[in-house]
């Protein structure tokens, strides 16, 4: 195992400074000012921040939402403010009234991610209610706005243990205020998702018409719902890494024959106008289709496929055939999909038929009886049960599999990316990982190992010292990191391994994986299928063709 | 695949229960609150019928939609919360144009959901106030804003006989076609569906014996614009 000569290998004493920035101190610095501004200024601006809102909130912050809630009576029936009380739950009004910037619970929370228009509107706040943060995003709005001025773009600020990141995306300005040890470039990454997922349901372009028209709209209006679905996005980057960090997607982990034989009827089951149909069990991939005709040139962006995955597993899919447009950023910001969705036979597996034609809801339910009799025929309703059965967290019915599995002993967990794929399959990226099981059962703990994993990644990729082999020794665990032209690795081991041990376990690992890799990975996607041409009513409207936003 | 013979759908503004109002009756629970996406397609077997029944969503977000899954609509249940009067007022600005898709002879049904709350608001400001029953929260906390009467369902309800250019002799009475319901206990639940059921199964003898079909189809796009032009006229 020839390691990079940047390999880390820090003693156990550096250990105890897990807590903090202590770990890239080799390369002191390198987190702190790479591609970025120099953190000096930053901390100048950080604080002005900081006092502006500490010094506000009797003065400014409790007359706006009075004055909110008195338009909300005489009004409008504000369906945000309606949705807020039953639908947010313990979890975002967790500040009680909720996210006053004084109070020390949404203050000490771990990582703030905000929307805002560029009018300085409030849009989306991870914690806390919006109203409340008035002025603390009009600071946000400030600063980039200032910074604009001189003709520059502000992408961040360090601050002691602050990282602020800023993503304008067309009229919409997005924010992370970050205490964990992820980088800049991991925080960009999940605004862009969450931009993604905004775009995904109102369209990039629809976006821009309304604020073209009214600079001041309330886009909560419009996202009313959708909340939801962003602190669920939010949530799993601290619960269950890899997607977003890896950029890829997991598969359910399936004999090869079955998966082929899915992917299979897939193909065969075809409709008027169907670009996608997917098969997937709690958010993790069993098979795709593509449809030549329409998704012949691109395919799918792991993003968008991510998106999708997350989307259909959302709970107001659980009854019911749905029908609902559905825009793939990647793949065309402006237009949307319209999607059925639906679980099969009452099981966790769920069906995703993704198409253009607005009206095709009934040929859609069609294809959806073809395919449940085919995989009745083929008995593969029994295997994705059985699948979807090992879970040590039910209510998710996420098919998965334990560490124990790999027979190393002392391996807790891992991630790993192959990177040696045919290269037509490479626009499939994909990922495998156990379930987290004890000591990660609890979020803290789930918590930690997400930031070590993110810290390792940053340090991989760094952009100015990216390294190969990192070999960390953290105070409650042991962890190392590969990257070769082959793969992508992430393990965590039992902190009492050696230097040697643990070498012993990746190559058990990496054997275990070569092994399993046609039941881990969909190592050969199907190929594209052709399906019947549209009919004539709808292609005579191709303003209402997701694909074609009219001339 | 079971072609349905006749459909339902389900309006109203986000967070009145349009979702919960279905579960209670299709499944007889009362299950968390989740926010629709798009629109739901539920098929119910009524006597020797396929009903389907479309559950949308409130949101503004998914407005566009709302024309496509009301197409050729046997019926319309337009839902609003009986403690929210802004809801009422919905159902005519945003909810009512949508329904300019449905079948000509659509019935509208207009549902008061969540009377629960009222009551659970007027034993309270009962007990505050010391006053007698009977005024179905007729006072109110001040903070609850004061409930929607039945009678203001009924006003609903005749506008949009006048908007249908309908006669009031050819279709069913006000008092037959406003209900106040609760998702919640069950109450009026079953009433509501099934008098609607059994009033779209004529419907449905009607339109096969007409012959044009109700599901999407090029044909039905000429229906929508008869009754505009109609509406105008």
């Amino acid at each position: 195992m020839e390691a990079g000569g940047d390999t880390t290998a820090p003693g156990p004493g550096d250990a105890e400074d897990l807590g903090d920035t202590r770990f890239p101190s080799e390369e002191a610095g390198e987190d702190g000012g790479v591609h970025e501004d120099p953190p000096d200024p930053g901390d100048g601006d950080l604080e002005k921040t900081e006092s502006e809102t500490k010094d506000q909130p009797p003065g400014l912050l409790s007359p706006l939402p009075q004055s909110e809630a008195l338009s909300c009576t005489c009004g409008l029936w504000d369906p945000v403010t309606s949705e807020d009380s039953p639908m947010g739950g313990p979890e975002s009004g967790s500040g009680g009234q909720g996210g006053d910037p004084s109070d020390d619970d949404w203050r000490s929370k771990r990582k703030h991610v905000f929307v805002l228009s560029e009018a300085g509107k409030p849009i989306y706040s991870r914690y806390g209610s919006v109203e409340a943060l008035s002025t603390t995003m009009g600071v946000m709005t400030a600063l980039v706005s200032f910074v604009q001025s001189a003709g520059d773009a502000i992408r961040a600020i360090y601050a002691e243990d602050h990282k602020l990141v800023f993503l304008q995306q067309g009229p919409l300005l997005l924010v992370a205020v970050s205490r964990t040890p992820q980088s800049a470039a991991q925080l960009r990454g999940e605004l862009l998702a969450v931009h993604a997922q905004i775009v995904s349901t109102l369209t990039r372009a629809s976006v821009a018409r309304i604020f073209a028209r009214k600079q001041n709209y309330d886009l909560r209006r419009l996202l009313a719902g959708s909340e939801r679905t962003l602190d669920r996005l939010l949530d799993s980057v601290e619960r269950d890494p890899g997607a977003l960090l890896l950029g890829a997607v997991r598969c359910v982990p399936l004999a090869r024959p079955l998966r082929e034989a899915l992917g299979a009827l897939l193909r065969r089951c075809t409709a008027p106008g169907l670009a996608l149909s997917l098969l997937a069990i709690g958010g993790r991939l069993v098979t795709a289709a593509q449809e030549r005709t329409v998704l012949a040139e691109c395919r799918l962006d792991p993003a968008d496929l991510q998106l999708l995955l997350d989307w259909v597993g959302a709970p107001a899919f659980a009854a019911g055939e749905a029908w609902a447009p559905v825009c793939l950023p990647r793949f065309n910001p402006d237009g949307f999909f319209y999607a059925y969705v639906a679980r099969l036979d009452a099981m966790p597996v769920c069906l995703l038929l993704l198409g253009t034609d607005p009206e095709a809801f009934h040929d859609m339910a069609t294809c959806r009886r073809l395919l449940e009799e085919g995989m009745h025929s083929l008995g593969a309703m029994r295997a994705l049960g059985e699948a979807a059965s090992f879970s040590s967290a039910p209510a998710t019915s996420a098919p998965a599999y334990s560490v124990q599995a790999v027979g190393a002993p002392g391996l807790r967990h891992f991630l790993y990316k192959p990177l040696d794929i045919p290269d037509h399959h490479r626009q499939l990226p994909q990922f495998t990982s156990p379930e987290l099981e004890a000591p990660y059962s609890r979020e803290q703990e789930r918590q930690r190992l997400s930031d070590l994993y993110h810290r390792l990644h940053a340090r991989l990729h760094s952009p100015s010292r990216p390294l190969r082999l990192i070999y960390h020794v953290a105070e409650r665990e042991t962890l190392l990191a590969w990257v070769t032209s082959k793969f992508e690795l992430y393990t965590c081991l039992s902190p009492l391994v050696t230097k040697a041990g643990a070498i012993l376990v990746v190559t058990k690992l990496l054997r275990w994986v070569k092994k399993e890799e046609d039941r881990l990975f969909i190592r050969y996607p199907p190929k594209y299928s052709t399906p019947p041409a549209a009919p004539a009513a709808s292609t005579d409207q191709p303003s209402h063709n997701g694909l074609f936003p009219g001339p | 695949m079971r072609k349905p013979d006749g459909k339902i759908v389900l309006l109203g503004d986000m967070n009145v229960g349009k979702t919960s109002l279905l579960q209670r009756y299709m499944e007889r629970r009362f299950p968390d609150t989740v926010s629709t996406v798009g629109g739901a397609f539920y098929l119910k077997q009524w006597r020797s019928y396929n009903i389907s029944i479309w559950d949308t969503a409130g949101r503004e977000q998914f407005h566009g939609l709302g024309s496509m899954y009301c197409r050729g609509a046997a019926a319309v249940i337009l839902t609003y919360d009986v403690n929210h009067p802004q809801s009422l007022l919905e159902l005519e600005d945003r909810f009512l144009g949508l329904t300019d898709t449905a079948s000509t002879d659509c019935l509208f049904a207009i549902v008061g959901n969540k009377v629960d709350l009222v009551e659970a608001g007027a034993a309270e400001s009962q007990e505050k106030e010391g006053r007698g029953p009977g005024t179905a929260g007729g006072g109110g906390l001040p903070k609850v804003p004061k409930p929607v009467q039945p009678e203001d369902a009924a006003a609903l309800y005749n506008k949009i006989l006048k908007y249908k250019m309908l006669d009031e002799k050819d279709v069913p009475a006000a008092e037959q076609m406003c209900f106040e319901t609760s998702a919640k206990t069950g109450y009026n639940v079953d009433l509501l569906f099934e008098t609607l059921f059994d009033m779209v199964v004529p419907v449905i003898l009607r339109q096969r014996a007409q012959g044009p079909p109700q599901t999407v189809d090029i044909g039905s796009c000429k229906t929508p614009r008869r009754t505009r032009s109609g509406c105008c006229a």
